[in-house]
C-alpha cells in the first residue's frame, strides 16, 4: 500500500496552486435564462421532482438554479429593471467553506479534479455544510422523493417500472436525509478520461461537456481545463468581463462569471 | 494475639465522640483499628484522629493524562491514520487540537476520579457490614476491635465518655 | 450639634429578620429531617398520578410517535428548507443546553465559593442538568437527516477505514457535550450516595430496598469513604466549572464558526454562556416553586431566602446577559457591513419583527422590573412567572439567531421564511419527557441533600454581639 502520507498539501493563499483542473465559465450576458441547463442536469444527475408544494418552500433540488434578479427601488416600478439571468451551481471553491464543517468527512476535496466531492453514503444529514456554503448552491434529500422502499418499487408496483427507466445509470440515486450537489458531471470527467488513457492522449479541450452546457442553446456555459492556458475556458476566464462571485470570501471558486457587454 | 471482638460505639453527639477516641487510644488502641461512621463528613482534626488516606486525586490524575493523550490521538493520530485535506485546512490543526485535548482531559479527569471513588473505598460492595441505620440519621459510631478479656473495660470507658450504647456489632446485611 | 445617626422613619425590613427564618438557623434532627423527605417521595397523591399519566401520553404521542414518523419520513415533514437547513431543533439544542448549565453552576460554582444557601437545592438544579441534556441530545438526532447512522461520530475502529473528522465543529460538539454529559452525570451521583444510604436505611424490604441498596452502593459513612467521597466531589465542583464554559462556547461555535452574516461573531461564545445561565437560572426557579408546592414538606427546605438567592443571581445574569447583547448589537451596527446590518434588519423589522421585541422586553424589561425589589424576589410564584417569562425569550433568542437569521444570506434568491412543521410537536413531546423524568425522579431519589443540609446546619450559629443576633459560619469542612 503506498502512503497517502506523500498528498499534496495545499494551503489557502498558495496562489502557484490557484490553477485547478477543471473549471467553467458562464456569460451572464448570453444566458437567456431558458432552464434548459436545469432540466438537463436534473436528468444526467437523477436530480429528482420534488413536487409542486415542496418546490415552492424552498425545498427544490436542482443543482443549478437560474436566478433572476432586480434592480431598483421597489416603490417606484418605473425604476425597476431586471439584471442578467446568473445560473448558479456549485462554485467547487478551491478553498470549500463546506468541507471542514462535515463531521464525517462526507464533505472532501479531490486532489486530482481540484473538485469538491460529496460523498452521498458518507453523509448523516447535519446540514451544516449547506449552511456554511455562501452560494446556497447545497440541495438536501427532504424526503424519499425516489422512492424504492417495498411496496414502492418495479418488483411489487409494474407501474412503478416506468418512472425508474429515466434513471441514468451512472449516477447515484440519492435517499432521504443527505446532502447533495452539483458534481461538474464527474462521470463524464471520468469517462473522457478513461477514454483519452486507453488512447494514450490527454483530454482534448471541449472532449468533456457537463450536462448544462450541453443543453445550453447559448452557449453561454463553458468548460474545460483551467490549468491549460489555451484552453477555451482559460481564455474566456481572462476577459475583462470576467469576475468570481463573492470573491471576498476568498473561497476561490472554479466558475467565473462574465458579464457587462463585451 | 488473644481472640477479638468488634464493637460499635454510638454517640449523639461530637464532643463525647472525641473523647471517646481519646479513651480508647489511652487504652492501647492503634489508629488502625478503629473507624468513625457517621452520616455526615467529619473534620478529622475534630476528632483528633489522623487525616484518611485517600487515592482519588492521584487516580484522577492519571485518568487526566490518559484523556490528554486519548485526545491528542483523536487529533493528530487519526489523519495520521487517514489523512483526508478538507476545506484548505491543514490536517495536523493545533487550534481544534487545544479543544479536542482540553475536553478529553477534562472527561479523564473526571471519570477516573469517579471510578478512584469506587475503588479507593471498595465499592460498590454487598457483603454484610458492622453498620446500624441510626447512624444516617445523625449519630456518630464508633467501630472498634478489642480484646475479648478487656470488653467490659472498653465498654465502661466509653460510656464514661458519653456513649449511648456500647455493643458487640454484628455484621449485617445493610 | 454632633453627628447623630437619625432613624429612618420607616425601618428596612431586614431589621426585623427573624435569623430563625434561614434553614441553616432552624436546624432540625437529622433523623426528622429524613423523614420529611422520605414521605414526601413516598405519598403521591391521585393528581401526581394523573399528571404522570398526562405527561406520558403526551410523550409517546408528540415525542415518541412524532419522532418515529419523522425518521420513516424524512425531514420533510419538518419545517426545514434551503436557506433554513437548521430549524427549531437547533434551538431546542442550546435551549436545552442552556437549561442544563444552571444545575452546575448553582451546584460547582456555589459550592466553590462556599455560598450556603445553596445547600438544599443542589440537586434539584443538578438533576436540571442531566436531563436537560437528555433532550439536547434527543434534539440533535432529532436534527439529522441519517439518524441511524449516528455512530459514524463516533471515534471507533471500523471497517469503512474512515474515522470522524475532528475539523468540525460539530466533533467538538459531540466530545463537550459527551464529557459534560458524563461529568454532570457522574457529580450529580455522587453527593447523591449518602442520601441512597439513607434511603435505604429507612426503607423496609420491596423492589425500593433493593433500588436502593444496589445503588447506594454498600457505602456506610466510614471516614475512607466520606474522604474519598469528598475528595471526588471537590475534584468535580472545580473541573466541571471550565467544561461548562467549553460547552456553551462550542456549541456557540457551532455558529460563530460558519462564514455566514450575524452568526460569524467573535462575541458568540460568552454570548452563549451567558444566555444560558440566563434561561438556566430561570429554569430553576420555576423548579424549586414547583418542588416548593408540590412535594410534601419542601416548605421547610426550600424558603423565600432561596428564592431571594436565586433571583439575585437572575438580576445579575440578566444584566450581563444585557451587557453581552449589546455587545453583539453594536458592533456589526456600527462597523456597517451590509450582510450583518441586513441580518439586524430583518430581526427589528423583518416579518417577524414582534419576536425581537418580545425577546427583549422577556429578557430585560421583566427581570431588571421585578427582580430588583427584595420583597417581590422573595415571592416565589413572583419569581417562577418571571423565570416562565425568560425561558420565553431566551427560546426566542435562539430562534431569531437559528432560523430567522438563516433566512438571510448572501444570495438573496434563495431567501424564504420558515415555517415550522412536525418541530412544534416534538418541542411539545421534549418538554413533557423533561417534566415526566423530572417528575418520576422526584419519586425515587431523595432531591434535598439532607446530608448536605444537615452538615450546613452544624456549621451554622448564632452569636450575640452587642445587642444583635449574628449569624456565624464555622470552617468544619
Amino acid at each position: 500500500m503506498t502512503s497517502n502520507l506523500e498528498l499534496p498539501v495545499f494551503t489557502n493563499n498558495s496562489e502557484a496552486e490557484l490553477g485547478g483542473k477543471w473549471g467553467m465559465v458562464v456569460d451572464r450576458d448570453l444566458c437567456t435564462g431558458c432552464q434548459a441547463c436545469v432540466a438537463a442536469c436534473s436528468m444526467e444527475n437523477n436530480v429528482p421532482f420534488v413536487g409542486e408544494t415542496d418546490m415552492a418552500y424552498g425545498r427544490g433540488m436542482h443543482w443549478i438554479r437560474v436566478e433572476r434578479l432586480w434592480e431598483g427601488l421597489e416603490a417606484d416600478y418605473q425604476e425597476v429593471k431586471m439584471t442578467s439571468y446568473q445560473p448558479l451551481m456549485c462554485q467547487q471553491c478551491h478553498n470549500a467553506p463546506c468541507e471542514p464543517v462535515c463531521p464525517v468527512y462526507a464533505a472532501v476535496h479531490s486532489m486530482s479534479e481540484d473538485i469538491n466531492l460529496q460523498v452521498y453514503n458518507r453523509c448523516v444529514g447535519t446540514r451544516y455544510c449547506a449552511n456554511n456554503c455562501p452560494y446556497q448552491a447545497r440541495v438536501f434529500n427532504w424526503r424519499d422523493y425516489t422512492d424504492y422502499r417495498p411496496g414502492n418499487t418495479a418488483d411489487n408496483d409494474p407501474s412503478w417500472s416506468v418512472l425508474q427507466n429515466h434513471l441514468n445509470p451512472d449516477v447515484t440515486v440519492r435517499r432521504r436525509g443527505v446532502m447533495e450537489k452539483c458534481t461538474f458531471c464527474i462521470q463524464r470527467i471520468h469517462k473522457a478520461e478513461d477514454t483519452a488513457k486507453s488512447e494514450g492522449r490527454d483530454v482534448r479541450d471541449g472532449e468533456v461537456v457537463p450536462a448544462c452546457a450541453q443543453a445550453c442553446p447559448a452557449n453561454a456555459i463553458t468548460f474545460g481545463r483551467i490549468d491549460d492556458p489555451e484552453s477555451m475556458v482559460s481564455k474566456a476566464a481572462e476577459t475583462s468581463r470576467g469576475s468570481l462571485l463573492l470573491e471576498e470570501m476568498r473561497t476561490q471558486p472554479r466558475v467565473t462569471y462574465l458579464a457587462g457587454g463585451a | 494475639m488473644s481472640e477479638s471482638i468488634t464493637m460499635l460505639a454510638m454517640f449523639e453527639d461530637l464532643d463525647p465522640t472525641s473523647e471517646g477516641i481519646d479513651k480508647l487510644y489511652e487504652l492501647g488502641l492503634g489508629d488502625d483499628e478503629m473507624n468513625v461512621i457517621s452520616g455526615i463528613p467529619i473534620k478529622h482534626t475534630i476528632l483528633g484522629r489522623p487525616s484518611a488516606i485517600t487515592y482519588v486525586s492521584r487516580i484522577g490524575m492519571f485518568g487526566a493524562i490518559l484523556g490528554m493523550f486519548l485526545g491528542l490521538f483523536f487529533i493528530y493520530g487519526i489523519p495520521y491514520l487517514y489523512p483526508l485535506l478538507v476545506g484548505g485546512q491543514p490536517i495536523y490543526p493545533v487550534p481544534q487540537g487545544i479543544i479536542i485535548t482540553f475536553e478529553m482531559t477534562m472527561l479523564g479527569l473526571m471519570g477516573f476520579s469517579f471510578i478512584g471513588m469506587f475503588v479507593d473505598s471498595g465499592f460498590p460492595s454487598y457483603t454484610p457490614k458492622e453498620y446500624t441505620p441510626e447512624i444516617s440519621d445523625g449519630r456518630v459510631a464508633i467501630l472498634f476491635s478489642c480484646p475479648v478479656a478487656d470488653q467490659k473495660k472498653f465498654v465502661d470507658a466509653l460510656t464514661k465518655a458519653g456513649a449511648h450504647s456500647v455493643e458487640p456489632a454484628e455484621a449485617r446485611h445493610l | 450639634m454632633a453627628a447623630i445617626a437619625k432613624p429612618l422613619s420607616r425601618r428596612h425590613a431586614e431589621e426585623h429578620e427573624d435569623p430563625r427564618e434561614h434553614l441553616m438557623h432552624d436546624p432540625l434532627p437529622r433523623g426528622k429531617m429524613n423523614e420529611m423527605v422520605m414521605e414526601a417521595m413516598h405519598e403521591t397523591g391521585w393528581k401526581f398520578w394523573v399528571a404522570t399519566g398526562f405527561l406520558t401520553l403526551v410523550v409517546l404521542g408528540a415525542l415518541v410517535y412524532a419522532w418515529y414518523y419523522l425518521i420513516m419520513e424524512g425531514l420533510g415533514v419538518a419545517g426545514v428548507n434551503r436557506p433554513v437547513f437548521w430549524g427549531i431543533f437547533l434551538v431546542n439544542v442550546v435551549f436545552w443546553i442552556g437549561i442544563s448549565h444552571a444545575g452546575t453552576f448553582i451546584s460547582a460554582i456555589l459550592r466553590v465559593l462556599k455560598v450556603e444557601s445553596r445547600r438544599p437545592f443542589t440537586r434539584a438544579a443538578e438533576l436540571m442538568t442531566t436531563f436537560g441534556l437528555v433532550q439536547a441530545g434527543f434534539s440533535v438526532f432529532m436534527h439529522m437527516g441519517r439518524v441511524w447512522l449516528t455512530y459514524w461520530m463516533f471515534p471507533i475502529p471500523n471497517e469503512r477505514m474512515l474515522w470522524p473528522d475532528f475539523h468540525s465543529p460539530l466533533m467538538w460538539d459531540l466530545m463537550a457535550i459527551t464529557t459534560y454529559l458524563l461529568s454532570s452525570t457522574m457529580y450529580l451521583f455522587l453527593p447523591l450516595i449518602p442520601d441512597l444510604a439513607m434511603a435505604r436505611d429507612r426503607t423496609e424490604g420491596g423492589w425500593r430496598k433493593t433500588f436502593y441498596k444496589i445503588l447506594a452502593l454498600g457505602f456506610r459513612g466510614t471516614e475512607g469513604e466520606w474522604k474519598n467521597l469528598t475528595t471526588a466531589m471537590n475534584i468535580f465542583a472545580f473541573a466541571i466549572i471550565p467544561v461548562m464554559f467549553s460547552v456553551h462556547t462550542i456549541v456557540s461555535w457551532d455558529f460563530a464558526m460558519a462564514s455566514r452574516p450575524g452568526w460569524s461573531s467573535t462575541v458568540f461564545g460568552p454570548y452563549f454562556v451567558i444566555g444560558a445561565l440566563h434561561s438556566g437560572m430561570a429554569a430553576v426557579a420555576i423548579v424549586l416553586f414547583l418542588l416548593r408546592n408540590t412535594m410534601k414538606h419542601y416548605k421547610y427546605f426550600i424558603r423565600p431566602e432561596h428564592f431571594d438567592t436565586i433571583g439575585m443571581l437572575m438580576f445579575m445574569v440578566s444584566m450581563a446577559w444585557a451587557y453581552f447583547y449589546f455587545n453583539d448589537y453594536i458592533v456589526p451596527w456600527y462597523g456597517g457591513d451590509v450582510w450583518a446590518k441586513l441580518f439586524q434588519e430583518w430581526a427589528e423589522k423583518g416579518p417577524h419583527w414582534y419576536l425581537w421585541y418580545i425577546m427583549l422586553f422577556c429578557n430585560i424589561v421583566v427581570p431588571w422590573s421585578i427582580l430588583w425589589n427584595r420583597k417581590w424576589r422573595r415571592t416565589p410564584w413572583l419569581l417562577a412567572i418571571a423565570g416562565i417569562l425568560i425561558n420565553v425569550g431566551m427560546w426566542l433568542e435562539r430562534y431569531i439567531i437559528i432560523p430567522e437569521g438563516l433566512t438571510i444570506n448572501r444570495m438573496p434568491f434563495t431567501w424564504r421564511v420558515y415555517v415550522p412543521g412536525i418541530e412544534i410537536a416534538l418541542t411539545i413531546g421534549l418538554f413533557a419527557l423533561f417534566f415526566l423524568l423530572y417528575m418520576l425522579a422526584s419519586r425515587l431519589i431523595p432531591l434535598i441533600p439532607v446530608w448536605e443540609v444537615q452538615e450546613g446546619q452544624e456549621a451554622h450559629l448564632i452569636r450575640k454581639i452587642g445587642k444583635a443576633e449574628i449569624s456565624t459560619l464555622s470552617d468544619m469542612e
